[in-house]
């Protein structure tokens, strides 16, 4: 069932996957079950401005219904920007951005990650950094910085343990991106 | 001459916001016979009565008229004030410049300013006629009936007897309990309703303060507070309850079938039958309508005789009771009994009915498998049908999925606009019920709004939904019968914003709360009036909750709207500490407005025997000659025997000719 379905079709709750509210719980939605879909962290919701189809509130619904296939379809998920205004206005303390979050646990164990997020996954494990572009150290040095920022990048031996890490959560078993331990990489290969 | 005062409230904004008082006190000032007005922002206030004592016991006035808002209300308070002057009372008269004024005409200031000089000055003219009244008291029967026997009648029976009074409680089915008996159980702590009612039931059955008479109705009530004359009909049951013990054996023996009435006609009784296991009293009765007459055993008549044996050839209930309590030989009266019973107040508690299920074509109401609550409570309940097991009526077999639909019949035009309040917190309780006995079961409850208003309720309503009852905010739109007894139901989410269907084995309508049949009819006995959705109107919706507009009697529980059995329980207690008043007391005050005949002058034609309502009036013989004679005791001054007077030889004193003559005198210039 895909976001369209939802804006037009009917959805089928028989169809509803009703363990679904349990796997959120237990990927750190704890407080899922304390909504009342009051919309309060709608309306201080970015992405309800921004149009997207499901936002904090109806994420909520339809995690309550089972809906999982239609939240996986869809990317709003992806595009929560972890304001946390939501978490902060709750009246029932649901932190709607903690479901937000275990929704996208839900989503790559599924694989149902867009392309970005691996390119991110795959930048964080070489680099450090989810976003490390190619010429930022002529860019920085240009403007008096050296090369590379004092972060991993530059203490190949805390990218190690960064890697090690890594290694140890649940994301080598999804096998996302490749983990191989080459040790420092001047940029992202993507 | 008399000399008036009139004294115009403010009513804060309420008739100052409309009413120019100034303006009226002014106009009032000039008015014959006043000698002084006076405004004041609450004249029923402690400093505002105290303007009207200090005038009296100042020699200044002595005729008052308070223009504010509702006598039905204040009166009582300014006659007080009057007498605490050193008045006599009845030298009061209001105008209702409020209800009558300000409220209704408060978009136009001008014209209720106009309007309450006209009813200031109507009133005036009536206060220069007034006379001074006593009041007499009139001695209480220390009794009270209790029409109804649910939870809140017999709490209210209850509290009566162990006060010490006589009360005698009318239950029109068999054995009391009520709506409460078919329950499984109870919110907001769940507990098994049968374990905490039977018990009541049983004190209701034994106490000897009370007079247990069910199978009856009440037939007539005549009279007034401290001492209404009750006419009970005694339903016939056909058998002698005096030596019936409730065994069943004649029960087991009847092979004609019935729907249940207390199963919500989901299983069948017997036409001879005890209402249910736990009855009070648990005695049998014959439905005669739907008795086979086994054996040509027709009510009344001598048994055959059997050609071989020479024994008489008796029905089979004749033959299965043990004490003889069933003898279909004796000759009944369909009738009944009626039973005249004298009591000083009354208590009205006679609950509600579930609505139906069959005008809800659209929900598929024709499907066994669509049921209401109640016959849910039914299947839930271990006296029900299923003996607790949640089968559905179909086939059977364990629902895997239920749809609970709210507001069926309420909030809705059509049906009854007003919120039956209590099915939010008894859906929740029964998917509750079954969420925790079996919780594989999904379960939807569609609503408009939950409303879950109450001690313990949100925290029950938290409690559910945690436990992973689906809830989803839509009016459900359709319920349409798929094949294999399944049912899809339409609605849409509004929280999701899109339309749904769902498959369910079960739906389950929370239909709305209704006023018990009958109740109006009750309720013209009784003198009271029931509001537009037809429960019966307490006098005032804040101040006066249990009281009538029928000095005497009471309310309590769904009589007076949809309640939850803790808030009909307090009111039923309420209800009969405001009864014990006049009980307690012994005596009552009777106003003196009421009629009186001129016998000299009365020509006995009997017009006014025919139209007076209470029955109070009656031709006697006086000097060979019969004239009108008016009972003090019955007479409730509603002055129609006055008006109809061919020969205006009959006085209703506080509303004389010349008074009401002068009255409409001033309205009229």
């Amino acid at each position: 069932m895909s976001s369209d379905q939802v804006a037009t079709g009917v959805i089928n709750l028989s169809e509803g996957d009703s363990s679904l509210a349990n796997e959120i719980k237990e990927l750190g939605g704890e407080e899922l079950m304390e909504c009342i879909q009051c919309a309060k962290c709608a309306a201080a919701c970015p992405m309800v401005l921004a149009g997207f189809p499901f936002f904090n509130k109806r994420i909520i619904q339809a995690i309550f219904l089972g809906l999982r296939d239609a939240l996986l379809d869809d990317s709003s998920i992806w595009a929560c920007q972890s304001c946390n205004r939501c978490t902060e206005v709750c009246p029932r303390e649901v932190n709607p951005f903690e479901i937000i979050q275990a929704m996208r646990r839900v989503a790559i164990r599924e694989f149902a990650l867009p392309t970005l997020s691996i390119e991110g996954l795959k930048s964080l494990y070489d680099t450090g950094h989810a976003v490390y572009l190619a010429g930022a150290g002529n860019t920085r040095a240009k403007v008096g910085l050296p090369e590379k920022p004092p972060s991993t990048v530059a203490n190949p031996e805390a990218l190690k343990e960064l890697q090690a890490v890594i290694r140890k959560t649940a994301l080598a078993d999804l096998g996302i991106i490749p983990m191989d331990e080459s040790g420092v990489k001047e940029t992202c290969e993507v | 001459m008399p000399r008036i005062g009139v004294y115009i409230c403010h009513c804060g904004e309420n008739i100052a916001g409309a009413v120019n008082v100034e303006e009226v006190r002014k106009y009032a000032e000039k008015l014959p016979g006043v000698v002084l007005a006076r405004n004041y922002l609450f004249m029923c206030s402690d400093p505002g009565q105290e303007l009207i004592k200090q005038d009296i016991k100042n020699g200044l006035i002595d005729r008052v008229v308070v223009a504010a808002c509702t006598p039905r209300t204040h009166e009582p308070i300014f006659r007080k004030a009057v007498e605490d002057g050193g008045l006599n009372k009845y030298l009061l008269e209001m105008a209702n410049i409020r209800d009558q004024d300000s409220w209704p005409h408060w978009q136009d200031k001008e014209r209720a300013t106009a309007k309450a000089k006209k009813l200031v000055a109507s009133a005036v003219a009536k206060a220069a006629f007034l006379e001074p009244l006593e009041d007499r008291f009139v001695e209480v029967t220390r009794a009270s009936l209790v029409v109804g026997g649910g939870v809140a009648g017999m709490f209210a029976a209850l509290d009566l007897a162990n006060m010490g009074y006589k009360v005698y409680l009318v239950e029109k089915s068999p054995s009391v309990g009520g709506n409460m008996a078919k329950l499984d159980k109870t919110f907001p702590t769940n507990d098994c309703s049968a374990c905490i009612l039977t018990p009541i039931m049983v004190q209701v059955g034994t106490h000897p303060n009370i007079e247990l008479l069910t199978y009856s109705e009440v037939e007539s009530v005549e009279g007034s507070v401290g001492n209404f004359k009750v006419k009970v009909r005694k339903k016939q049951t056909y058998i002698d309850w005096d030596k019936c013990t409730g065994c069943g054996d004649c029960v087991n023996a009847c092979p004609a079938k019935v729907p249940n009435e207390f199963n919500e006609g989901m299983d069948n009784r017997k036409a001879i039958y005890i209402e249910f296991p736990q009855a009070v009293p648990k005695r049998a009765v014959v439905d005669i309508e739907h008795c086979l007459n086994c054996a040509k055993r027709i009510i009344g008549t001598q048994p055959r005789t059997h050609s071989k044996t020479g024994e008489p050839i008796l029905a089979p209930c004749e033959k299965a009771c043990k004490t003889g309590a069933c003898d279909r030989s004796r000759a009944y009266n369909p009738e009944g009994e009626i039973v005249e019973l004298n009591v000083g107040t009354i208590i009205v508690a006679a609950g509600y009915k579930v609505m139906d299920k069959a005008p809800f074509k659209e929900y598929s109401p024709q499907s066994p498998n669509v049921i209401t609550a109640m016959q849910l409570e039914r299947i839930l309940s271990a006296t029900g049908p299923t003996e607790g097991q949640l089968k559905r009526p179909s086939d059977g077999e364990k629902p895997k999925t239920i749809a609970f639909i709210s507001c069926v019949g309420s909030r809705d035009k059509r049906y009854h606009t007003y919120c039956s309040k209590v099915c939010c917190m008894y859906m929740l309780k029964e998917a509750r019920l079954i969420k925790e006995k079996y919780p594989h079961i999904d379960i939807y409850i569609f609503f408009i709004d939950v409303r879950t208003g109450g001690k313990d309720f949100e925290e029950y309503y938290n409690y559910c939904r945690d436990l992973g009852i689906k809830m989803l905010r839509g009016r459900v739109g359709a319920v349409d019968e798929l094949p294999g007894d399944r049912l899809r139901v339409r609605a849409y989410d509004v929280d999701l914003g899109a339309p749904v269907e769902l498959e369910a084995d079960l739906v389950v309508l929370a239909t709305a709360i209704e006023p018990a049949p009958d109740l109006e009819e009750l309720g013209r006995k009784l003198g009271i009036t029931c509001g537009s959705e037809g429960f019966m109107k307490e006098l005032h919706t804040k101040l006066y909750p249990v009281e009538t507009s029928v000095k005497g009697i009471y309310i309590a529980g769904c009589t007076q709207g949809p309640k939850d059995i803790p808030e009909s329980v307090s009111q039923a207690r309420a209800a009969s500490s405001a009864a014990a008043v006049p009980l307690t007391l012994g005596k009552v005050i009777v106003e003196p407005l009421i009629s009186e005949v001129n016998q000299r002058k009365c020509t006995g034609c009997g017009t006014c025997v025919q139209l007076c309502p209470y029955s109070a009036i009656s031709l006697v013989e006086d000097k060979g000659r019969l004239r009108s004679k008016i009972d003090e005791a019955l007479c409730a001054g509603c002055g129609v025997c006055a008006a109809a007077c061919p020969s205006g030889v009959i006085t209703l004193h506080g509303f004389t000719n010349a008074q009401i003559h002068a009255q409409i005198k001033a309205l009229a210039c």
